[in-house]
């Protein structure tokens, strides 16, 4: 009976003890290269997929300005659809005629509804995101009527090399 | 030696670290911080445009007795014009400013040319530091901010850190 118990227990599930250094160490590198990564920015900006930023070497912040995205296909201020592009023309600008756009209205709206001091106005910049592929005749109106709305100062949005 | 081999093996097992918790501590800490985390930096250029002045101010500007020049850089279908312009250089200074760069083999445009060649403005005239850029229509955007690039910086020292953007007068 004694030798049925010792070879009963002899045989019992011990279970298996983790390896799981191995573990450890993948889990501290991820942990490491995420705590680089991490952006203390509490703004987060949503882009479209369709947008494709240019890169450079600049290494200034953007300021939490009006948001001006232009894509292939359409114009925003802020997430605000404001406008179409159909083969690098903005629907709605004539380029004869830039204030009597929908874009202009809207900067000028909000130009007069922030309440300002001169100097603050003065240091007001749009950031400016364009797609890479756009040709200058299809950015130049944007800009041109931004200036007019009373935003001479950009910030062209750009990533980092 | 076979007691010595057991006595050994147990102090080893006596001594190992229990990882449970700092495991689930990592648990909790990572997908908070990929939450968090930021895959792309987003920097950014100030650059303006020309605005319509109503000439309140043109009395208070003095002439500087420094040579202080403004580029203007025409970006072109078949490559980069380079001329400049000041209100207190001689006529001679802003000729030899003067040059074109062609772009070389398939639509490169030749910013290192480009570059030595501001750099060796900007070491004659250190007070210069506006550039103007004037694109052609059909000069996409990626060239625009890559002439910038070029302007803007050479390595780690500024050259003409202002930036006006601009179309194409009459």
């Amino acid at each position: 009976m004694a030798l049925g118990k010792r070879r009963r227990q002899k045989g019992a599930f011990i279970p298996p003890k983790l390896q799981i250094t191995s573990m450890m160490d993948m889990f501290t590198i991820i942990l490491i290269f995420l705590l680089f990564s991490f952006s203390d920015k509490q703004e987060t900006l949503s882009l479209d997929n369709d947008l494709q930023l240019p890169t450079s070497n600049a290494k200034l912040d953007y300021n939490d300005s009006i948001k001006l995205v232009l894509t292939k296909t359409q114009l925003q201020i802020d997430d605000k659809v404001v406008a179409k592009i159909r083969d690098g023309q903005v629907q709605g600008l004539n380029p004869n005629d830039l204030k009597a756009s929908e874009l202009y209205k809207q900067l000028e709206s909000r130009k007069k509804n922030d309440d300002r001091t001169r100097e603050d106005e003065e240091k007001d910049t749009i950031l400016f995101l364009c797609d890479k592929r756009l040709s200058f005749d299809t950015i130049n109106s944007i800009v041109k009527t931004a200036g007019m709305a009373g935003y001479p100062n950009f910030q062209f949005g750009v990533l980092k090399k | 030696m076979l007691g010595r081999g057991r006595k050994r093996r147990k102090s080893e097992d006596d001594v190992e670290l229990d990882m449970v918790p700092i495991m689930n501590m990592f648990l909790v800490l990572i997908p908070f911080l990929l939450m968090s985390a930021s895959f792309f930096h987003l920097k950014a250029i100030n650059t303006s445009v020309p605005v319509l002045s109503n000439g309140e101010n043109n009395d208070a500007i003095k002439p500087d007795d420094t040579v202080k020049l403004t580029l203007i850089v025409e970006i072109k279908k078949d490559g980069i014009h380079l001329s400049a312009s000041s209100d207190n250089a001689e006529e001679n200074i802003l000729a030899g400013i003067e040059k074109t760069f062609r772009i070389t083999g398939k639509n490169d445009y030749p910013f290192d040319e480009f570059s030595t060649c501001l750099r060796d403005i900007k070491a004659r005239y250190p007070k210069s530091d506006t550039v103007i850029i004037i694109p052609e229509k059909s000069v996409i955007y990626e060239t625009i901010i890559q002439t910038m690039d070029v302007a803007r910086y050479s390595k780690e020292s500024p050259m003409f850190p202002k930036v006006v953007l601009s179309g194409k007068v009459g």
